[in-house]
């Protein structure tokens, strides 16, 4: 079958969706195992709360920040 | 149940509805999808509902105004509306948001301080919970000893205006684009959603952080302080680069974050209840409008304040660390 249409245009919205969604797979499963440990760690010594949910969002922020990353970098792809 | 409760749940049902159909209205009284892609040069012809038309900014209100605002321009277009401008400072909903959350936040709290009680009531206590959450929770466990009393003001409002601006975004305003009756719409629109917002607050932040770091450590120390002590020259030199690297995509990532969040939400409800239009079939909104709903009800409730959290635990992480760096 012969490709019609704006072959250029449709690899730059491919190449959007997957940096995404590739990217979204391994800080997911960061997130989740930063706040089951951060969970873990609550149950086990209370009094630590204030101290583990600050260092949580710390961690949070790193983590989520490689989506970003994923994000951007199919932004310059399809915007570029 | 107490009348209380009650009222409660009278409130969020009232809410949910009003934002559903307002949200709904402005999506199928706006622009189509294929007027929209004709100007990003795609013609293609559709009828269809384009949620991410919502999220142009056209300027609002009369024209002299928002030409006066304009500066450097080259040409008008066929509205008189001057074109291809260097500084652009036009009013848009954007704009509106913001100024209607610093109005809502300065109003609130100075009426609020006006008339403080010894014994409390419910306005009074609200304001002192959000206060003593960003004065102990954010501001006190982020910021250093050595900056806390300078810019606890700073991270403390930055929380409660982005928590306003990203509240507000989810109640239906009149600043949607203009019906085919002539008036604005009742719409859904987060001045957060927009990267311009996001990133200046970023580069306040990032600028306030490197020169309280040279400050309060002198240039040579400050930048000496991104790479660890003991190491090699050659590996410290080439941490450093990335420590360097990194403190640029901070900018990225905290900037991005709060955008993507709120755009992500948005575009969820509206993506929803426009489905409804472009499958052609009102049974389908037995599917979509309850998965709108709960995200309306998840993004309201829980992340709308923990995006303005975030923002405002790492502002006072980043300049707390700056003036006190830990190696």
């Amino acid at each position: 079958m012969a490709m019609e249409g704006n072959i250029e245009e449709a690899a730059k919205y491919l190449a959007l969706g997957t940096a995404t969604g590739l990217g979204a797979i391994g800080p997911g499963a960061g997130v989740g195992y930063l706040v089951g440990k951060t969970i873990e760690s609550v149950a086990r010594q209370p009094e630590m709360r204030g101290d583990l949910q600050g260092m949580m969002f710390l961690g949070l922020a790193l983590t989520e920040a490689i989506t970003f990353y994923a994000l951007l970098m199919g932004f310059v792809a399809f915007f570029l | 149940m107490t009348p209380f409760r009650n009222r409660f749940v009278a409130i969020w049902l009232v809410l949910v509805v009003a934002t559903m159909t307002a949200a709904t209205i402005s999506l199928m009284t706006g622009p189509a999808y294929g007027q929209a892609a004709e100007s990003a040069g795609n013609a293609e012809e559709s009828n269809e509902p384009d949620p991410i038309a919502e999220f142009e900014l056209l300027p609002l209100g009369p024209v002299a105004l928002n030409n006066a605002l304009r500066f450097g321009c080259d040409g008008k277009d066929a509205e008189g509306h001057k074109t291809g401008c260097i500084v652009d400072m036009s009013i848009n909903k954007a704009v509106i948001y913001l100024w209607l959350a610093a109005l809502i936040c300065c109003l609130f709290t100075v009426l609020v301080a006006r008339r403080m009680q010894l014994k409390p009531n419910k306005t009074q206590t609200f304001t002192e919970v959000v206060y003593e959450f960003a004065h102990d929770s954010i501001a006190k466990a982020t910021l250093g000893e050595k900056t806390f009393s300078r810019y606890m003001p700073y991270v403390a409002s930055l929380f409660m205006f982005l928590w306003v601006v990203n509240l507000i975004s989810f109640i239906p305003l009149p600043f949607g684009h203009e019906s085919a009756w002539g008036i604005a719409d009742f719409g859904l629109y987060a001045a957060t959603s927009n990267i311009n917002v996001t990133l200046a607050l970023t580069l306040v932040t990032f600028f306030v952080s490197h020169f309280e770091g040279v400050r309060h450590n002198g240039l040579i120390k400050y930048m000496g302080s991104w790479k660890p002590h003991g190491v090699n020259p050659i590996l410290g030199g080439f941490i450093w680069v990335i420590e360097f690297i990194s403190q640029l995509l901070r900018l990225v990532s905290m900037s991005v974050r709060l955008f993507a969040n709120m755009l992500a939400g948005h575009l969820l409800i509206l993506m929803m209840l426009s489905l409804i239009a472009i499958i052609g079939s009102v049974f389908i909104a037995i599917g979509t409008v309850p998965i709108a709903v709960f995200f309306f009800l998840f993004e309201f409730g829980l992340v709308a304040t923990l995006q303005a959290f975030i923002f405002a635990m790492l502002s006072g992480i980043y300049i707390g660390g700056a003036a006190e760096p830990q190696h």
